[in-house]
């Protein structure tokens, strides 16, 4: 077998080993399916649900997207700020620090008396877990820049505002993607905690319903979704860092 | 040490052009250090180089050759003297003093001749003929069937050949080069040298190139400008008086060893030869 088709095949048959394995002791201990569903039993339970399932799974995937753009929108811009210049570095940093430091999830319940129980809670519930990282990585591609770039657009006599444009955005952008790698997956917890607290649909909600009424392989099918629905949306930013930015993949940046 | 009916004394080589294009007075850098001691980098320089020159800077690591291209670079004020080019202390963008790294600075996210035309994206939007330009500066340096390949496909030869092209686009008068081909094998090297002479003979640049090899100041240079080190200082300005233009038989020529081992001489003293 080639090395390529190994890489694929490999992980297929491990996988599948794994559930078998899950499989057969859940079968052969009688394990209560309370305790620990088997896959069939999660399958089953999917299944039940049919539609609703993938309806749910929508809203929950729309409001991670929406949370995530938010979380671009004010991350990357924020890292910008806070790394071009040593005063708002100095003057900002700290505090955004300290923001971060909150657990969000201790305040979703929190916010979600202030913002009311709607959507726009959700989503800011999604940004805040989910643009730390974004920014941060922004902040540390921009001071990564090396000198000689500077140096060239400095005595090519770029403003600013041009400098930034044209060289350090530009130079970030690995480290932007790896910040929306992590933010990405962190966009997902953020909005089943959102969902937990504040809810009437999306897979959190049916997650915490189903465990309410003691249908745990139904919640547990939910969480398979959810990590699907991760899976996906961290292989779409690589796909799309391959897609638009293939000269960041190299490893020998400024040379 | 410099002083300064040495420096009046030193003519160029160069005859009618007469023009000074740049000129550092007494100019010197101190650097302050963290613990508060301060560091001179350069010290009381004074040269003038006449419009159409290549003047080397050649010393001992650490002697400040660097910081002297980087104030006329822009990128280090002059903590003492002055400096002027053209006349005038302001300058902005490579249309007046264009710089040559060390290493090739390309931006690796941006196409071959999108990098050549980067010091016109600094300042404004580029057009068409900037882009016909570019192109034909890909040409000049031998590289005009790459201007679509990213930087990264090119060898590092080829990559300092398009740094070149780079500096040319907005054609500045003056040309700084920071150990240009120091990190180039020595094939690469002797090439680079003659095509940048051939550049120079067309276009008629003013060069201030910084280097360590002595036998490319004296190849290269209308006049080589030695310094010591600690604090760095003008040792000694010698005119190379080996006739343009030069080749790579130049180094044939009965004066180069003549030059070369003066400037030697200079760097580790006169007794330093009869070691070797």
């Amino acid at each position: 077998m080639s090395p390529s088709a190994r890489k694929i095949v490999l992980p297929i048959l491990a996988f599948a080993l794994f559930l078998g394995l899950w499989e057969a002791i859940s079968v052969s201990l009688d394990i209560p399916v309370y305790l620990l569903p088997s896959p069939s039993a999660i399958w089953a339970g999917g299944a039940k649900l049919g539609m609703t399932l993938l309806t749910n799974t929508a809203v929950t995937l729309k409001t991670i997207l929406l949370g995530f753009a938010l979380s671009c929108a004010v991350g990357i811009p924020l890292g910008v700020l806070v790394s071009v210049n040593r005063l708002t570095s100095e003057a900002i940093y700290p505090l955004i620090v300290f923001l971060n430091a909150i657990p969000i999830i201790s305040i979703a319940p929190i916010l979600v008396v202030i913002f009311g129980t709607d959507e726009t809670t959700r989503l800011i519930i999604v940004t805040l877990t989910a643009f730390f990282p974004i920014m941060v990585a922004t902040a540390t591609g921009i001071m990564d820049t090396p000198h000689e770039m500077l140096d060239l657009s400095r005595v090519a006599g770029a403003a600013p505002v041009t400098e930034i444009l044209t060289i350090r955005l530009p130079h970030a952008v690995p480290f932007i993607f790896g910040g929306l790698r992590i933010g990405v997956t962190v966009a997902v917890i953020g909005a089943v905690v959102a969902e937990f607290v504040n809810a009437n649909r999306g897979l959190g909600f049916l997650v915490t319903s189903s465990t309410a009424q003691f249908a745990i392989p139904t919640a547990m099918a939910c969480v398979v979704m959810l990590a699907v629905v991760s899976v996906i949306l961290y292989e779409s930013v690589n796909w799309i860092h391959r897609l638009l930015f293939s000269w960041s993949l190299r490893n020998d940046p400024g040379k | 040490m410099a002083t300064v009916s040495q420096l009046k004394s030193a003519r160029p080589s160069h005859s009618g052009k007469t023009q000074t294009l740049i000129e550092l007075a007494h100019a010197g850098v101190t650097f302050q250090s963290r613990t508060g001691d301060a560091l001179v980098a350069v010290e009381d320089f004074n040269l003038r180089i006449q419009d159409g020159e290549i003047v080397s800077l050649v010393g001992p690591s650490g002697c400040g050759k660097s910081t002297v291209l980087r104030m006329l670079a822009g990128l280090q004020q002059p903590t003492t003297g002055d400096i002027w080019i053209g006349g005038g202390r302001q300058r902005r963008g490579f249309s007046e003093v264009a710089i040559v790294f060390q290493r090739p600075t390309l931006l690796p996210w941006l196409s071959v001749l999108k990098n050549v035309l980067y010091p016109v994206r600094a300042l404004r939007r580029t057009t068409a003929a900037d882009r016909s330009r570019a192109q034909e500066l890909l040409e000049v340096v031998g590289l005009g069937d790459m201007g679509a390949r990213m930087p990264h496909e090119l060898s590092g030869g080829m990559q300092q050949r398009a740094s070149i092209a780079r500096s040319l686009i907005l054609d500045p008068k003056i040309l700084l080069m920071d150990e240009p081909f120091g990190a180039l094998d020595a094939l690469t090297r002797e090439d680079l040298q003659l095509d940048l002479l051939d550049i120079h003979a067309s276009t008629g640049k003013t060069i201030l190139l910084v280097t360590h090899s002595i036998n490319e100041a004296v190849l290269l240079s209308d006049r080589v400008a030695v310094m010591s080190t600690r604090p760095g200082r003008l040792q000694e300005l010698i005119s190379i008086d080996i006739p343009t233009p030069r080749s790579h038989e130049t180094p044939a020529h009965p004066a180069f060893h003549h030059y070369a081992g003066r400037i030697r001489d200079d760097i580790f003293g006169p007794n330093a030869r009869s070691r070797a």
